[in-house]
């Protein structure tokens, strides 16, 4: 697009023009420039430079016809030829001094007559300084009669008034766009006019109107009409393609192309600005099949091509800078002629510009080599400059100061273009569009295509020599056809590369390059080629060829390389080549290793079989000299020498290893090669197949990566050729499971590990477990003792949630400690062995031991919670005391151990006997839900502490007993017998509960009452030793648990029934009713009394009294039994009246036996004591 | 008149391709079938842009390119078929006609007990049957 001139890659600006008061100038096209749509300014400081606008040639132009288009037409009408000018008058000139008026007069006669002729539009500018100069309406009238101009195209500018000068400035710009268009309007109409009459002598001059008017209407901005004036005139000279004879061919056809090349522009340029880029592809498709055909005079063919790759170009630019502006775009699929998305793509233009420059560089070699002596060709080259015409070209002559155009034949011309072209590299240039392509193909993940510009861009690199930039494009492109397998593409492309690495001169590329082309699947000729690049046909043959050449060259000892075409690359001496090959290098094709034992896991000194398999796609068979299989552990590797050269394995070093021999190691193309040798290892682990390393000559190795038959990628290529597929193994097991690599394994323990535990733990005690470790046969050294407990159910052995009560100790079971053997103390332990403790896991080192020796350990385990856990005890050791082999054998054991609660505390709370307060809060909560106890203010409750033991051991019990809690200042209440350690350790069999007695009171008014803990010390019973361990040997396990808080209330009612201890049939006695106000308030008291069976009652059954305040009222009730046995007194109920709370006595308290005849009691102590005793216990 | 047929598998690789011209210019119909398929892909990934295009298996011209016009066909398995040309004017019932018997073709090759599916047809007959639709491309609008 660049060689285009300025005025036709730009829509034209209309042109205005001012002349004389020159200071106002940069003021005034300033601000025309910046006017939307923009005015130009030709500015002229003085009235006598007016003429310039006169020098017109009225050369009659119908009768003498040289060419189409003038080159300078446009040029002229956007810089020179103004459609306004406007004279710039001072107002004093205009309004003062007459001599000035007669002045100004004549430079506006003067305008007149030159703007006439071209029918320039006028316009008058005045000056006015100062705003009070007098105006003189006379003046203005006989102004503007003179310039013929109606009053609105007067304009006063005042450049000292800022406000008003805007105004102005704004009001001339408008005049001038009005007036420009209006002469742009009336010019084009002018030609049109000639075009409409048909009088016009030649379709040349037709074109040549039409364009005119075409520049007009865009002039105007009226693009529509542009547009179809540019087309008239582009079909016009389709037209006159065969007609006119105006010109020698050659040239003709030059001149015609030229023209509609100017014209395509002008359409497409037109088309996508308005965003009509379907319209614009179609266009230019229409273009380019018009004008492909007419490729001209055979000796100037080049010139054609050059001229399509420029439509192509120009065409792609174009499209890429619209591009921008209008992203979306819908291809109308028309029926006829249906458009492809890909040419709507500025790569396809640009690609196919590459390709007619690569065309026309043919053509024009052609034409060199056909021309004479190129001394000829350049003198005659000199005088040929552009003619004034578009795309014609004359010969310059000059003869003193007068400069003659002579036209010129076409022999000469095609010398001259000969000459030009000559100037001009090509390659550069197609190598810039094949990038440019390549590049915005990539960018659209237009892979295929991309690699298509790619391949030509290297070829053009390739024969410029610039083999770098070749190789890095050849080597892109050629994974892409190796990807999908075309076989045809990638030869060609790796024929290129190996050229590359041999002008290089890099042997080891060249290898790769070489032995990849030699083994791709290409069988048959796929048609003779003419244009086959470096690599030569694609063919078995030339594969042949290749690979004998690559053996050659390795094969040379001496390093000397006698081909000439291989003389670039030297051996050094002792240098060796090796090429990788792993799973991913195209190399595979070229030699291909797979490996599978014929066992998955083997003990260590037994052997198993191992077979190596070989596959080769080169055409002619391989003679492999040796062949060695590495592995991780180096003692395995195995090196296998071919029989028929022996010489070579007596390469130093290798005697300490296996070295196999084979009658033959010869690989054929496309089968198998199959060794299986027995192979064992020593050292346990993973015994792995690393490499296979063939080795061909004395410098040259094949490295290839061992790969599982169960895992094998079959080979890219050869997979799509229509051949069988083969295996490399015949057992049809290891072929889908063989592996690269076994399991050597470890040896079997001889030592035994023995965990005892003696039934489940309790909650709370320190469990041991002894550990023994037996050795049977084997030597123990450095052995390690591996402790874990792991919870049963899975998990950790710890839970941060719910962790209140053990807050210190967050581990539900936890290992304390490990205590060695008797007689062994930690201290005594050597510093290097380990002895390693957390919470859930130990680690200690056991000391060396002989065959038949044991040692024992024990571990200390306390459980924080009942749970059942895992313990996980792993012994390793090695059987030798040599410190380089430092096998581990290991040898594993697991318990799972119960933890269980050893004992359950209870407690519970009772009033005195028949003796019950009314407790508010109670009967409150009798209602809701008993969440809490209350007490009795200031009265003796008893308290209750039972232990149950819940396990299936007997127990021992030292003491139960109630601590004030630490963290409470001052206890809240006292309690007897808090502290009273029990004689002797009482025994609990499993399920039996023990209790005891304490009794608090409280007589502090508050409401709470913080009791403190109960605190049990026990022990398991240690049966027949118990006697002798008793006497503080084995510790006691101290149980803590904390009585809940209770409520305090000062009852206001105590109710105590008073009755004797027995009755005796038929005895009467007096049951006393005592209701003890201890309130400050008088207490309205209604009661009730029932009948009862069995006794005979005197007293109010129902009544109401009043008990005053802090007094108490008895009611009194004679009974006589009539039954005996235990029985139920008269019920009593009570209800105050002040609370509305109702009182019943609870039934025990409301019984007594009844004897039936005074009973003889021995001792009547021990008859009180009784009835206590049962009191208590209930 | 046809120059060059193919058939391309799954994976974009060449199963089957056959040029027919005295040119030299194999290598370069094996790029231009090539590229061809980026703009079946392009065609398949985005078949809104290209109209009422879904579940035909008729392609319609793929690109022209230099001289060469490029027309492609996807079946059902999504193997392609591409024709290059270099007839100016092609009509496209002609093209669908050949695609129908091609593919008819193809199927007949690939349905032989023998034939491994995707891998490259060396049929014969194939190319017997192959190098008469293309001699009678055409020619029924001829005549």
């Amino acid at each position: 697009m660049e060689e285009y001139p300025e005025e036709l890659r730009t829509p034209p600006l209309t042109l205005a023009s001012i002349v004389g008061y020159p200071e106002l100038h940069s003021l005034i096209s300033t601000h025309l420039l910046s006017c939307q749509p923009p005015i130009n300014t030709f500015a002229l400081p003085h009235f006598s430079k007016i003429n310039l606008f006169n020098n017109k040639s009225h050369h009659p132009s119908t009768t003498l016809l040289t060419g189409i288009f003038k080159r300078d037409w446009l040029l002229k009408h956007r810089s020179q030829i103004p459609s306004v000018l406007a004279p710039i008058f001072p107002s004093q000139h205009v309004f003062g001094d007459p001599s000035h008026w007669l002045q100004l007069c004549s430079d506006l006669d003067s305008i007149k007559t030159v703007i006439r002729g071209r029918n320039i539009k006028l316009a008058v500018v005045i000056v006015q300084t100062n705003a009070h100069d007098e105006v003189s309406d006379d003046r203005m009238i006989a102004l503007r009669k003179r310039a013929e101009v109606d009053a609105k195209y007067v304009i006063t500018l005042n450049p000292n008034d800022n406000s008003e000068l805007k105004q102005s400035l704004n009001s001339l710009a408008n005049i001038f766009s009005e007036l420009a268009s209006a002469y742009y309007r009336e010019e084009g109409r002018r030609i049109k006019q000639r075009i409409e009459k048909k009088n016009v002598s030649s379709p040349e001059l037709i074109v040549r109107y039409c364009f005119k008017v075409a520049v007009y209407a865009e002039f105007r901005s009226d693009w529509a009409e542009a547009l179809k004036f540019y087309e008239e005139a582009y079909h016009t000279l389709r037209e006159i393609v065969g007609v006119t004879t105006r010109l020698p061919a050659v040239q003709r056809l030059v001149e015609i192309k030229s023209i509609s090349e100017q014209l395509h522009f002008k359409i497409s340029t037109l088309l996508l600005h308005s965003g009509k880029v379907t319209e614009a592809v179609t266009w230019f498709r229409q273009h380019k099949n018009a004008y492909k055909r007419l490729v001209g005079a055979p000796e100037a063919t080049f010139i054609h091509w050059e001229w399509m790759s420029r439509q192509f170009l120009v065409f792609g630019e174009l499209l890429e800078t619209s591009a921008v502006t209008t992203q979306s775009f819908s291809p109308v699929i028309s029926a006829s002629k249906p458009l492809s998305d890909w040419e709507y793509y500025p790569a396809y233009y640009y690609q196919l510009a590459a390709h007619y420059l690569s065309e026309k560089r043919a053509a024009l070699e052609l034409a060199i080599s056909m021309s004479e002596t190129s001394s000829e060709i350049d003198c005659v080259a000199d005088s040929v400059v552009p003619s004034v015409y578009v795309g014609q070209f004359a010969r310059l002559l000059e003869q003193g100061d007068n400069v003659e155009m002579l036209s010129i034949t076409d022999e000469e011309y095609t010398r001259y273009a000969v000459s030009e072209g000559r100037r001009f590299r090509d390659s550069l240039e197609i190598i810039a569009l094949q990038k440019k392509a390549y590049e915005s193909y990539s960018s659209m993940k237009i892979e295929r295509m991309g690699s298509y510009c790619g391949f030509q861009m290297g070829k053009e690199y390739f024969t410029e020599g610039d083999i770098d930039n070749a190789k890095q494009i050849f080597d892109s492109i050629a994974s892409l056809y190796r990807k999908e397998g075309w076989v045809t593409l990638l030869w060609d492309v790796l024929g290129y590369l190996r050229e590359c690495s041999r002008k290089n001169g890099t042997i080891k590329e060249f290898l790769e390059y070489s032995l990849e082309m030699a083994a791709l699947p290409i069988k048959s000729d796929i048609g003779v080629q003419r244009d086959t690049g470096p690599a030569g046909p694609a063919n078995l043959l030339q594969r042949e060829t290749i690979q004998k050449e690559v053996f050659d060259l390795v094969s040379e000892a001496s390093g000397l390389a006698t081909n000439e075409k291989l003389s670039n690359f030297k051996f050094t001496g002792g240098e060796s080549l090796q090429l990788e090959v792993d799973l991913v290098s195209p190399l595979r094709l070229v030699m291909f290793a797979s490996v599978a034992f014929h066992e998955q896991a083997i003990k260590p000194g037994t052997s198993t079989l191992i077979t190596v398999s070989l596959l080769c796609h080169l055409p002619i068979t391989v003679e492999i000299d040796q062949l060695e299989i590495q592995f991780n552990q180096s003692d395995c590797n195995i090196f296998i020498a071919n029989a028929q050269k022996p010489q070579l394995v007596e390469v130093s070093g290798i005697q300490q290893h296996r070295v196999e021999t084979v009658p033959s190691l010869s690989l054929e193309s496309n089968k198998w090669l199959r060794l299986t040798y027995d192979i064992k290892s020593d050292q346990s682990g993973k015994l792995d197949c690393l490499v296979v390393l063939a080795k061909i000559g004395r410098h040259f190795t094949i490295c290839c990566r061992a790969e599982s038959p169960a895992s094998l990628e079959s080979l890219p290529l050869w997979t799509l050729e229509d051949s069988v597929q083969t295996v490399p193994l015949k057992d049809p097991v290891l072929v889908l499971s063989g592996q690269k690599s076994t399991q050597v394994e470890e040896q079997d323990p001889r030592v035994d590990l023995h965990l005892d535990a003696s039934g489940p733990a309790l909650v709370g005690e320190i469990f041991m477990v002894p550990v023994t470790v037996l050795s049977k046969g084997h030597d123990v050294y450095s052995g390690e003792l591996k402790i874990n407990l792991v919870d049963v159910k899975g998990g950790v052995l710890f839970s941060p949630r719910d962790s209140e009560p053990y807050s210190t100790d967050s581990h539900h079971v936890e290992l304390l400690g490990i205590s060695g053997p008797e007689g062994e103390d930690d201290s005594q332990l050597d510093p290097d062995k380990i002895k390693k403790i957390q919470q859930s896991f130990g680690l200690i080192s056991i000391p060396f031991l002989k065959n038949g020796d044991s040692w024992t350990c024990k571990l200390e385990i306390k459980w924080h919670r009942p749970k059942p856990i895992m313990l996980y005890v792993s012994l390793g050791y090695t059987p030798y005391r040599d410190e380089s082999n430092t096998q581990m054998v290991h040898v594993h054991k697991n318990l799972q151990i119960e933890g269980q609660t050893a004992i359950v505390l209870n407690h519970h709370f009772l009033m005195p006997f028949r003796r019950d307060p009314l407790l508010l809060s109670r009967n409150k909560q009798a209602l809701e839900s008993d969440q809490s106890q209350t007490l009795p203010l200031n009265q003796k409750t008893v308290l209750i502490v039972s232990a149950k033991n819940c396990t299936e051991l007997p127990l021992r019990l030292k003491s139960i007993s109630i601590e004030a809690d630490d963290d409470v200042g001052e206890r809240t209440c006292s309690i007897q017998h808090a502290n009273v350690e029990l004689s002797e350790p009482a025994l609990i069999v499993p399920g039996q509960e023990f209790k005891k007695v304490f009794s608090v009171s409280s007589d502090l008014n508050i409401s709470k009452l913080r009791l403190g803990t109960m605190v049990l010390r026990w022990r398991r019973d240690l049966g027949v030793g118990e006697k002798s361990a008793s006497a503080a040997t084995s510790s006691w396990v101290m149980m803590k648990q904390k009585l809940p808080d209770t409520n305090v209330e000062l009852p206001p009612l105590i109710v105590n029934l008073e009755c004797p201890p027995y009755a005796i049939l038929g005895d009467p006695f007096t049951y006393y009713i005592r209701i003890l106000n201890q309130t400050q308030l008088l207490q309205e008291v209604k009661y009730s009394l029932e009948d009862a069976q069995s006794f005979v009652l005197s007293g109010h059954h129902n009544d109401t009294v009043h008990v005053l305040p802090k007094s108490e009222h008895i009611l009194s009730y004679k009974l006589v039994p009539l039954a005996s046995g235990i029985q139920q007194l008269p019920r009593f109920s009570m209800t105050s009246v002040r609370y509305s709370a109702a009182y019943q006595p609870s039934n025990p308290s409301n019984s007594v036996f009844v004897f039936p005849s005074k009973p003889q009691f021995k001792n009547a102590a021990s008859t009180n004591f009784r009835v206590e005793s049962v009191a208590a216990i209930e | 008149m046809i120059i060059c047929v193919a058939v391309v598998g799954h994976q974009n690789n060449p199963l089957f391709i056959q040029s027919f011209t005295e040119a030299d210019d194999a290598l370069k119909l094996h790029h231009i079938v090539h590229c061809s398929l980026d703009v079946v892909d392009e065609r398949v990934n985005n078949p809104k842009k290209s109209g009422s295009m879904i579940n035909e298996t008729f392609l319609g011209l793929l690109y022209p390119f230099e001289n060469y016009k490029v027309y492609g066909y996807l079946t059902n398995t999504k193997v392609k078929f591409i024709l290059v040309t270099t007839d100016l004017d092609v009509r496209d019932a002609d093209v669908r006609n050949f695609f129908r018997r091609f593919h008819a073709a193809y199927v007949d090759a690939v349905s032989n007990p023998f034939h491994v599916p995707g891998k490259k047809i060396t049929s014969k007959t194939f190319v017997e049957r192959v190098s008469t639709i293309v001699k009678s491309f055409g020619l029924s609008s001829a005549g």
